[in-house]
């Protein structure tokens, strides 16, 4: 058999390593949807907007910067933040004062969010293809099991762990973390007790906008930044945070993985079916355990 | 009422009947969501797979069997309970958004056989140029054949929102626990209220392909649906008649502004904005209220 | 119940009143020919759907100098987003509201095809499909009413397809995005091969959802299978993220690839430095060859219009243009029938020489230009080198195979 052939323990191994450091940018994008679907029990339809924003205003920073390794490193600091700006004014105008609706009117606030997002994009940066370089350090690829594995993947395997770490730190040793996670289970007890419930929520969406405009930022030197990648992430971050359990950060990472090693491995058994993928494997998972892997808060 | 909407083609110029046309197709399809969304507090978030489940289905028998034209489009509403049935199966054990979740998967699952299947459904590129019997084939024809069978789904919509059914449908979106207690099955209740809803996105369906005489896999995409879903909110869910302004509305908004401007998803997103803030029961709900100071509905 | 009927029937009697109040059909002065414009000005395509706008918009211009008939040439744009049910509304608004003579567009080859079948042929209405690259356009869904000044699936085929066949590889890989245009490469691309070099073999296919961000895991899987050379189906957005992937994994120096419009110059120019070199790639026009005056003087005018150099697109929407105003002027009238005899076979002067509409399918013949990327000397951007030039008749389906797939 032709198939069994390429089938050989190195190429598993490179391709675990390749779906690795996939779920690595799909975590980082995830993990602050969820940490939205946890908070405010809001499935922001626009996360996929801010990822967009996120890569192009690395595209700008690095641009400004004319290109070098400094406008790289300045770009996938800075951008995060500038995502995080707007959407800390879309949270202050317009969007604190719906928390008491209900979740459809929510949703359809944050889809009003995403269409105006996107229009804002075009006006701004126009329709063509942009793109960034990664420094010099992370071009090229090196041999791992006896395979060529891009030097930026193996970047994006430590950010994913950083990331990952920051959060559990965020939410157990901070006291606004610890308040979050409190409001994402109770929040009239939260609101009870003394604390400003709106503050809370508005921190945990500028984080979790935050965290997709780093997703973005990272991806971008491996893309073309284009207007229309809002779309292309927002389904399959939706499905990795169901499968994993709505709200449930951890959720995220486990989704994550799982969404980015099965694409990996499915790519090298059967690669004719790599389109339906993600909804094979929600579909198996939901009708499995229906709400998700992981504990759901909701 | 009626009389007027059927003399119309006689009175507009083509155009203004083809797109009311395209809107009865898009109210039908709204309609049917809401009897889930709003009466049924379901979230059925790929309601244009079952619609586009209907238009495949017919223009496959249309295109691809010699049966006469008339079974075609009876199969589409069938073909697409059929399948409403079977998603709706799985659906109803999970709750709200994994509901919804759930099925936008089993709908994407459908969408990649419409998008992959080259042989038979065209892949990507859809089926187009459909052949239609001659009485429904004009613009005009396919108007009244709009008119009609909207009318017609509408009466027994409204029937079914009146009957007991519905009323046990709006309980159980109010307070599932509660029904639960009292004896009422509600995934049963649940699961009857998707296959009748498909039932009418099929046929919303079938009327796109009297209307259009295409289909292609973007019908059952969901974007689309998430549209759709804008629609029964922008109308007003827990109303009637409520979708039919929303399907009118963004209708018309994507025509005719987007006869000036490609930002005209801007300009609907304001107003999407705008809607939330000023008018939270959606533009019929409003104005119902308004006129009639019709009694206002929590919902959870 | 009644009472819930006649409200819902106001209420779209309202909106339809409003609108019609709003939107009163225009009535056009002095009888000019109207053309409409459906493409794809959102979203990832946008790019290609403002380019060939500025192509025509400049031919329109020139045009208008002289005029046409006596008349000018008007256009009007819609934008579909890339939907196929929104270039139908918009098509049908154009001829019915706007009573346009002639319907140009889209990137979208299923919103080609649907205007093509659903409204150019029923309504008698000419299409002249300007980007959208499906052969089934003027091959087995051709008819009267429909034109293509783009080239096709079948031509770049070919075009890979003969060349590659005069190369010494014998084991293949073929990967692309798995919609409708890659396959249909990768199926016109294989056959040709096939036929000029019976010996090749094909050891594997892999498809990818279009517009996938990491093509990496395929890459890998396809370097595994070690094929002596690799046909990529692909274009747009996911050229660029191919492209990035080629150079990042290195894949470039290790096997040969072709891909068609891997030389395209809207994907070479955003990549910078990072574009891989020594990639195969096929296109229809270049801004920088045939290094002719009279391409020359195009490029320089367009520069000078819109500050970039054109891309292929641009020199499609301004052969349209001159495709429509030399085929009313050879009609001598207004005619849809007769615009449509005097565009078949009709032959104009273009910016690479003269191009012929050929009557037997309405397809225009163009050259194809086969080249390798490389780094251009002086600039921060890769071109095309090494071209080598395939003329119309080498790349195109012949008069006879297209009538085979209409069944005539």
């Amino acid at each position: 058999m032709e198939l069994l052939q390429t089938i050989t323990l190195p190429a598993l191994g490179s391709h675990l390593l390749v779906g690795l450091s996939r779920a690595m940018i799909l975590f980082v994008v995830t993990s602050g949807m969820s940490l939205v679907l946890g908070v405010l029990r809001v499935p922001n339809v626009a996360h996929g907007s801010l990822y967009m924003i996120g890569a192009f205003a690395a595209f700008s920073i690095s641009h400004l910067f004319g290109g070098g390794p400094l406008g790289f490193w300045l770009a996938l600091i800075l951008s995060p933040f500038v995502v995080a700006a707007v959407s800390l004014i879309a949270e202050r105008s317009l969007f604190c004062h719906l928390y008491e609706r209900e979740h459809l009117m929510l949703l359809l606030f944050t889809f009003a969010l995403m269409l105006i997002l996107g229009d804002l994009v075009k006006m701004v940066w126009g329709a063509d293809y942009r793109s960034i370089m990664a420094p010099e350090f992370f071009r090229g690829s090196v041999t791992l099991f006896e395979a060529p594995f891009p030097r930026y993947n193996l970047f994006l395997l430590v950010v994913g762990p950083l990331v990952a770490v920051g959060l559990w730190l965020f939410s157990n040793k901070t006291r606004v973390g610890k308040i979050a996670r409190a409001a994402a289970v109770d929040r009239e007890m939260v609101g009870a007790i003394g604390i400003n419930v709106s503050w809370v929520f508005a921190f945990a969406f500028v984080l979790g906008c935050f965290l997709a405009g780093l997703g973005g930022a990272l991806v971008s030197p491996t893309v073309s930044i284009t207007i229309g990648m809002d779309h292309d992430i927002i389904m399959d971050a939706f499905l990795i945070v169901t499968i994993g359990g709505l709200g449930n950060m951890w959720g995220a990472m486990v989704g994550s993985l799982i969404f980015g090693i099965t694409q990996s491995f499915g790519v090298l058994f059967l690669p004719q079916f790599a389109i339906v993928f993600p909804y094979l494997e929600v579909v198996i998972i939901l009708i499995w355990r229906p709400t998700g892997l992981l504990k759901s808060v909701w | 009422m009626l009389v007027i909407l059927a003399s119309l083609p006689t009175l507009l110029p083509r155009f203004y009947v083809y797109i009311l046309a395209v809107i009865f197709v898009m109210a039908l399809l709204a309609m049917s969501l809401n009897m889930l969304v709003g009466h049924g507090g379901l979230f059925q978030f790929h309601h244009g797979a079952f619609y586009g489940v209907g238009a495949y289905t017919a223009a496959l028998m249309l295109t691809k069997t010699s049966l006469p034209a008339w079974m075609g489009l009876v199969a589409g509403p069938f073909a697409a309970a059929f399948v409403g049935l079977v998603i709706g199966v799985f659906c109803v054990r999970l709750n709200r958004l994994y509901f919804g979740m759930l099925q936008i998967s089993l709908g994407s699952l459908l969408w990649a056989i419409a998008f992959r299947w080259y042989n038979v459904t065209g892949g990507d590129d859809g089926i187009h140029g459909i052949p239609l019997p001659s009485l429904i084939a004009s613009s005009t024809g396919a108007y009244y054949c709009g008119l009609i069978l909207l009318t017609l789904s509408l009466l027994v919509l409204y029937l079914i929102y009146k009957s007991p059914f519905g009323a046990t449908l709006q309980a159980i979106r109010d307070n599932p626990e509660r029904c639960e207690a009292i004896g009422i099955h509600v995934r049963h209740h649940q699961l009857m209220a998707i296959v009748i809803a498909t039932f009418f996105a099929g046929i919303s369906g079938v009327l796109f392909v009297v209307v259009e005489g295409s289909v292609f896999p973007d019908l059952l995409f969901w974007v689309f649906s998430l549209e759709v879903f804008i629609m029964c909110l922008l109308g007003g869910w827990f109303t009637f008649a409520g979708p039919i302004f929303g399907a009118a509305i963004i209708v018309s908004l994507r025509t005719f502004v987007g006869t000036y401007t490609e930002y005209w998803t801007l300009i609907l997103g304001i107003m999407l904005i705008l809607l939330i803030f000023f008018l939270p029961e959606g533009v019929w709900g409003y104005l119902l209220e308004k006129l009639g100071g019709r009694k206002h509905k929590e919902y959870r | 119940m009644k009472q819930g009927f006649s409200v819902a029937g106001i209420a779209l009697l309202g909106c339809l009143l409003a609108m019609t109040l709003v939107f009163l059909p225009g009535h056009a002065e002095a009888r000019n020919i109207k053309v409409g414009i459906i493409d794809c000005y959102s979203g990832p395509a946008a790019v290609y759907g403002n380019d060939a706008l500025n192509g025509f918009k400049m031919a329109v211009d020139e045009i208008n100098k002289e005029g046409v008939l006596g008349g000018k040439i008007e256009w009007t744009k819609r934008d579909t987003k890339f939907k196929v049910d929104l270039a139908l509304n918009m098509a049908k608004e154009l001829v019915m509201r706007e009573d346009v003579d002639v319907i140009v567009g889209t990137i979208n080859s299923g919103a080609a095809m649907a205007v093509s079948e659903a409204i150019a042929k029923k309504e008698k209405v000419p299409f002249i499909a300007w980007i959208s690259k499906s052969e089934k356009i003027t091959g087995e869904k051709g008819h009267r009413y429909v034109f293509s000044t783009g080239e096709n699936t079948a031509m770049a085929g070919k075009a890979g397809g003969v060349a590659l066949s005069k190369k010494p590889y014998v084991k293949y890989w073929i990967a692309g995005d798995d919609y409708e245009y890659g396959h249909a490469i990768g199926n016109a691309a294989w056959r040709n091969l096939k036929a000029g070099k019976p010996d090749v073999e094909k050891i594997g296919e892999s498809w990818w959802k279009p517009g996938e961000p990491d093509l990496t895991p395929y890459i890998t899987a396809i370097l595994a299978a070690k094929p002596d050379a690799v046909i990529f189906c692909t274009g747009g957005k996911s050229m660029t993220n191919v492209l990035k992937a080629v150079k990042a994994t290195g894949m470039a120096e290790k096997v040969p690839i072709w891909i068609h419009t891997a030389t395209d110059h809207a994907v070479l120019k955003p990549l910078g430095s990072e574009a891989p070199e020594g990639v195969m790639g096929t296109m229809d026009y270049h801004f920088y060859y045939p290094d002719s005056k009279t391409n020359k003087a195009f490029v320089e005018k367009f520069e000078a219009a819109y500050g970039q150099a054109p891309g292929f697109p641009a020199f499609h929407g301004y052969i349209t243009a001159y495709y429509i105003a030399e085929a009313f002027k050879k009609a001598g009238s207004l005619d849809t029938e007769k615009f449509i005899d005097a565009l078949e076979g009709m032959k104009i002067q273009s910016p690479v020489g003269e191009l012929e509409m050929r009557a037997c399918d309405h397809q225009v013949v163009l050259p194809m230009y086969l080249g390798v990327t490389k780094k251009a000397e002086g600039k921060d951007f890769a071109i095309s080198t090494e071209i080598v030039t395939l003329t119309g008749d080498e790349v195109m389906p012949t008069c006879d195979e297209i009538k085979a797939a209409r069944g005539e």
